[in-house]
C-alpha cells in the first residue's frame, strides 16, 4: 500500500515536472458545453499540466468541416455519436486506447459498446454524455405544462415559437411528430408537409444555445425544440423560467462522445482530458454549478441526489419507452433531409 | 519615339511588379481557379479521385432553389439600394447645398465616421434595438399614450434596415463629391430665367449629380448581392439568401465545388449589373 | 422660404445622424450592463470590461487584427504609391488596362474573393493562417491606395520635376525631395484607407482564419453565432472609441469636408 503511494507521489512530482513545459491541448466542442468551462478547465490544466484551447462548432456538419480543413490541429473532439460513422469513414478519427482512459470501465456497458461508437473491435468515441431533443417551454406562457407536441403548432402561440437550424435534427423532429421511426423515415413527403405548417408559427431559428436563452430571456417566444442539458443550464446557470417537456410523442435521444482526430499531436493529453470529462467529481459539479444532460458514467450519474432531473426524470422506464436514439444516416439520407430543410427554409420567405 | 517608350516602360516595370504580381497572386489568380474549381467533382488534394463534370451548374439550373435565392438577394440588394437613395441623396443635398464651413465639415466627418466602427457590431447592435422589449419597444411605450408592441427582429425589414445603416454613407459620400462640383451660378440662372424649384431640381441638378448616384448604386448594389452575414444575424427565418447557401458550401456541408460555382454565377450577375452601370459612369467622366 | 428649406436640410441631417449613431451608441450602453442577455433596466456594471482583460482568446485576436492591419498598411502604401507614380510618370501601351485591373478587388463582392483565395490557397499550398490574412488584405487595400494617392498626383505639375532635373538633381533626389513631400496627404489618406480596410475586414479574414488565429472582427462572429457575450460589446466601445479619436485627429490636419 505504501509503495503505491509512493509511486503515486512519485508520478504527481513529475506530472508538475512536465508541467513546466506546458502542452498545448486543443478541443474542438459547442460553446458552453461543459469542457470551456473555467473552474473545469483551470482544474483540469492544474492536475495535467497542459494547457487547454477551446475552437467551438454550432453544426456538425461545420464540426466535421473544422477537423477536415484544419488537419492534425485539434487533439479532442466531441462528437455526436451517430456522426461517428461518417468521421471514421472520411478517417478523421483515430482508435482510441481506453486502457489510458481510466474511467473508461464505468461508463455504463450498452454506450461504451455501442456499434456508433466501436468498429471491428477498435473504439472510436467515448461515451460522455446523453440527452434529449425534446421541447423547452417559457414558463411565464404556460400555467400547466403542454403535454403534446402539437404545441408547437398551436395557433395561440403563432410567431412564438422556435427549432433549431439544422436539417437532420428538423426532419427527425418532424418524423416524431409524424409518428415516425427518426431512423427509418418512410414517408418523407408527411414529415415535409408537416414541417411546412409549422413555419408560419415560427418566429427564427435558433443555432447555439445562447441564442435560445437571448429569446427567453426577452420573452419573445413560448416554446421550441431544446436540448435537455441546455434547458438545465438555463435554468440552474442563467435563472430563466425554462422548463423541459419530454412529449407524449416521443423525443430525438443522443449520445455524445470525445474522439481523438487524425494526426492529432498532444494524444495522451486527449486521454487525460477524455479522462476527466467522465470523471464523477466534474460531473456533479457541472451538474450543480451549471446544469448538464445525463453522464454516460454509471458511477457519475449515482453520485446525484436521487430527485435530480437527471436521474428521476431521464432515468424513468416510462421516458425511456418513449425517446428513441439517433443511429448513424447515410449519405443519401443525409443529402435529402438537407435539400428538403433548405427548401422549406426557402418557401418560408 | 520608340526608344523612349522602351525606356518608359523600363523605367516603370520595377516600380508596378511588386503591386500588380501581388494582386495577381492573391486575386487574379485565385479568381481564375475557382472558374476551373467550379467544374471539377471534389477538392483535387484530399486524395480522393475527381473529375471535370458540369453538375455543379446543372444543379443551379434544375433546382430551383438556387437561382429563387438568387431573385431574392437581387431584390435585397435594389431595396437597400432605393432606401439609400431616398435617405442619401437629400442628405448630400443638404449637406452640398444649404450648409457651410466648419458645420459642413463636422457633419460631413460624422456620417462617415461610422465607417470606421466595426461593421459586424454595428449590425448586431441593431438586435438589441429592433426585438421585442428592446430598446426601440420600451422607448417609444414610455414616451407613447398606447400601447404598441415593436418587434422588427427576426423579419425582412430588419435585414433592410441593417444593410441601409451599413451603406447609407456611401451614397452620401458619392452623391455629394458630384452636388458639391455643381457650380451654385448655374443653379442661381436658372432660376432668374423663371425654372422653378422643382424644375431646376429636375433638369439641372439630377442630370448633373447622375453619376455620383449610380457610382453610390453600384457601390451598395453589389456588396448587398452578395451578403450573408447580416440576413444571418438580423433575418431569423427569413434570413436565407444566395449568399448564405454560399457560406454553408465552404464552412458547413463542405461541398467547396459547387460553392465555386455558385460564387461565379454571383459573379457573372455583378459585372453585368456593373456593365450595366458603367456607360452613364463613363459619360459623366469623359 | 429659402430657410424654411435650410431649417428642413438641418433636421433631416440631424435624424440621419440619429439613425447612424442609434446602434453604436446602444452597444456603448449595454457594454456596462450586467445581464448577459441585454435585459432592461439596465444594471450598470464594469464586468465586461474587467472579463475582456481576461479573456485571452479575445485580447490575442485584437492583437493580431492590429499587426495584419498595420503590415498591410506599411505594405500597400509602399507598394501602392510606387504603382501610382509610375502610372503617372510614364506612358507605355497597356496602362489603360493596369488601370482597369484594379477594379476587380474593389469591385466584386468580398464573398467571391475571400471563397476563391480560399479555394486557391488551399489549392497551392499556401494554406490558410495569419500570412494568407495579410496576402489577402494587402490586395484588397492596393487598389484603394492607387486610387487615392493618383488623384492626388493628378494635381501636380510634372514641369517641377523637369525644374529639378535640369538642377542636376537625379531620379531619387526629385522623388524624395518634390514629388513625395506633395503627394504625402494622398499618401496618408491611402494609408487610413488601408488600414480601414484591413482593420474592419470581416468577409476575407473569416474565409482564410485559421481556429485560434483569427482575427477581432472573426471572432465576433464567432461569438454572435455560437453565444454571444457583452464583452463584445466592451471590446467594440474601446474600438470605436479610439478609431473614431484617431480619425478626427487626422481630420484636423486634411480637410475631408472638400473646402470650396
Amino acid at each position: 500500500m505504501n509503495r503505491l503511494r509512493l509511486i503515486f507521489a512519485a508520478s504527481t512530482i513529475l506530472a508538475s515536472a512536465f508541467g513546466a513545459h506546458a502542452a498545448d491541448l486543443h478541443v474542438l466542442n459547442w460553446k458552453g458545453y461543459g469542457a470551456d468551462e473555467p473552474w473545469a478547465v483551470e482544474a483540469f490544466e492544474k492536475a495535467t499540466g497542459n494547457k487547454v484551447i477551446n475552437d467551438f462548432f454550432n453544426s456538425e456538419q461545420e464540426m466535421l468541416t473544422k477537423i477536415r480543413t484544419n488537419p492534425g490541429l485539434y487533439d479532442v473532439v466531441m462528437i455526436n455519436a451517430a456522426f461517428n460513422d461518417q468521421a471514421t469513414a472520411e478517417n478523421l478519427i483515430q482508435p482510441i486506447d481506453t486502457s489510458k482512459i481510466a474511467n473508461y470501465g464505468d461508463i455504463s456497458a450498452e454506450k461504451a459498446q455501442s456499434p456508433m461508437l466501436v468498429k471491428d473491435g477498435k473504439v472510436y468515441g467515448v461515451p460522455w454524455v446523453w440527452g434529449l431533443t425534446a421541447l423547452a417551454i417559457n414558463d411565464k406562457s404556460f400555467d400547466t405544462p403542454p403535454t403534446s407536441i402539437n404545441v408547437m403548432w398551436d395557433v395561440k402561440h403563432k410567431g412564438r415559437v422556435v427549432i433549431r437550424d439544422d436539417a437532420v435534427e428538423a426532419i427527425q423532429f418532424g418524423a416524431i411528430a409524424t409518428g415516425q421511426n427518426i431512423n427509418d423515415i418512410k414517408d418523407l413527403d408527411t414529415v415535409k408537409a408537416k414541417l411546412t405548417s409549422l413555419m408560419p408559427q415560427i418566429k427564427t431559428f435558433w443555432s447555439a444555445e445562447n441564442d435560445f436563452n437571448q429569446l427567453i430571456a426577452s420573452n419573445q417566444i413560448d416554446v421550441g425544440t431544446y436540448w435537455s442539458g441546455s434547458a438545465d443550464r438555463a435554468k440552474t446557470q442563467f435563472k430563466l423560467p425554462v422548463s423541459l417537456v419530454i412529449p407524449q410523442e416521443g423525443a430525438v435521444a443522443w449520445l455524445d462522445a470525445w474522439s481523438i482526430p487524425v494526426g492529432a499531436k498532444n494524444v495522451a493529453g486527449a486521454e487525460a482530458f477524455i479522462n476527466f470529462m467522465i470523471e464523477p467529481s466534474f460531473y456533479t459539479e457541472w451538474v450543480t454549478k451549471v446544469g448538464a444532460p445525463v453522464s454516460a458514467n454509471t458511477k457519475a450519474v449515482a453520485a446525484l441526489p436521487e430527485d435530480s432531473f437527471n436521474r428521476k426524470v431521464m432515468g424513468d422506464p416510462e421516458v425511456a419507452k418513449r425517446i428513441q436514439f439517433q443511429a448513424p444516416i447515410t449519405d443519401a439520407q443525409r443529402e435529402a433531409y438537407l435539400k428538403a430543410w433548405q427548401e422549406l427554409k426557402v418557401n418560408v420567405k | 519615339m520608340a526608344g523612349q517608350r522602351r525606356n518608359e516602360i523600363g523605367r516603370a516595370v520595377p516600380l508596378l511588379a511588386p503591386a500588380y504580381l501581388w494582386l495577381t497572386v492573391a486575386i487574379f489568380l485565385p479568381l481564375s481557379a475557382m472558374i476551373f474549381f467550379s467544374f471539377m467533382t471534389g477538392l483535387p488534394n484530399t486524395g480522393k479521385p475527381w473529375s471535370f463534370t458540369l453538375q455543379n451548374y446543372a444543379a443551379f439550373f434544375q433546382e430551383d432553389i438556387y437561382w429563387r435565392l438568387l431573385l431574392s438577394s437581387l431584390r435585397l440588394a435594389a431595396e437597400v439600394t432605393f432606401w439609400c437613395l431616398i435617405i442619401g441623396f437629400p442628405a448630400a443635398y443638404a449637406l452640398a447645398k444649404l450648409l457651410k464651413g466648419r458645420m459642413r465639415e463636422a457633419i460631413f466627418l460624422l456620417i462617415i465616421l461610422p465607417f470606421w466602427s466595426n461593421g459586424l457590431v454595428r449590425i448586431f447592435s441593431w438586435a438589441m434595438v429592433l426585438r421585442e422589449g428592446g430598446l426601440l419597444d420600451t422607448t417609444l411605450n414610455a414616451i407613447l399614450p398606447f400601447k404598441i408592441s415593436i418587434d422588427l427582429m427576426y423579419s425582412y425589414p430588419a435585414i433592410v434596415i441593417g444593410l441601409v445603416h451599413s451603406y447609407v454613407p456611401y451614397m452620401v459620400l458619392t452623391c455629394y463629391l458630384t452636388l458639391q462640383a455643381i457650380d451654385d451660378s448655374l443653379i442661381e440662372a436658372a432660376r432668374s430665367l423663371g425654372a422653378s424649384r422643382w424644375q431646376t431640381l429636375r433638369r439641372i441638378i439630377v442630370p448633373l449629380a447622375l453619376p455620383g448616384v449610380i457610382a453610390g448604386a453600384a457601390l451598395i448594389f453589389v456588396p448587398v448581392v452578395g451578403s450573408f452575414m447580416e440576413p444571418r444575424i438580423l433575418g431569423g427565418r427569413t434570413g436565407t439568401f444566395y449568399g448564405t447557401v454560399i457560406e454553408d458550401q465552404f464552412v458547413a456541408v463542405f461541398n467547396w465545388p459547387l460553392g465555386a460555382a455558385l460564387s461565379f454565377i454571383l459573379l457573372a450577375v455583378v459585372l453585368v449589373v456593373l456593365a450595366l452601370a458603367s456607360p452613364v459612369l463613363r459619360r459623366a467622366t469623359s | 422660404m429659402t430657410r424654411l428649406l435650410e431649417w428642413l436640410g438641418r433636421g433631416f441631417l440631424g435624424l440621419l445622424l440619429a439613425f447612424l449613431y442609434l446602434p453604436l451608441v446602444i452597444m456603448g450602453v449595454m457594454s456596462f450592463n450586467r445581464s448577459p442577455f441585454y435585459q432592461l433596466p439596465i444594471d450598470w456594471s464594469t464586468t465586461w470590461y474587467s472579463q475582456l482583460f481576461a479573456n485571452a482568446q479575445l485580447m490575442s485576436a485584437t492583437w493580431n487584427s492590429v499587426t495584419i492591419a498595420v503590415t498591410t498598411t506599411i505594405i500597400a502604401t509602399a507598394l501602392g504609391t510606387a504603382a501610382s507614380i509610375a502610372l503617372f510618370r510614364n506612358e507605355f501601351p497597356g496602362k489603360r488596362i493596369l488601370q482597369v485591373l484594379l477594379f476587380p478587388p474593389i469591385a466584386i463582392p468580398w464573398l467571391i474573393t475571400g471563397t476563391a483565395m480560399l479555394v486557391f490557397f488551399f489549392w497551392v499550398g499556401i494554406g490558410r493562417g495569419p500570412h494568407a490574412i495579410l496576402l489577402g488584405h494587402v490586395a484588397l487595400a492596393l487598389p484603394y491606395v492607387i486610387v487615392v494617392v493618383s488623384a492626388r498626383l493628378q494635381t501636380f505639375d510634372p514641369q517641377l520635376e523637369e525644374a529639378a532635373r535640369s538642377l542636376g538633381a537625379n531620379q531619387w533626389q526629385v522623388t524624395r525631395r518634390i514629388t513625395l513631400p506633395w503627394i504625402m496627404p494622398g499618401v496618408i489618406a491611402g494609408a487610413l484607407f488601408a488600414f480601414a480596410v484591413s482593420f474592419d475586414q470581416f468577409v476575407v479574414s473569416y474565409f482564410l482564419a485559421t481556429p485560434g488565429q483569427a482575427t477581432l472582427p472573426v471572432e465576433i462572429y464567432a461569438a454572435i453565432r455560437k453565444g454571444f457575450t457583452p464583452e463584445i460589446n466592451a471590446v467594440s466601445t474601446i474600438i470605436v472609441v479610439i478609431s473614431m479619436a484617431l480619425m478626427l485627429l487626422t481630420a484636423r490636419f486634411f480637410s475631408f469636408g472638400g473646402e470650396r
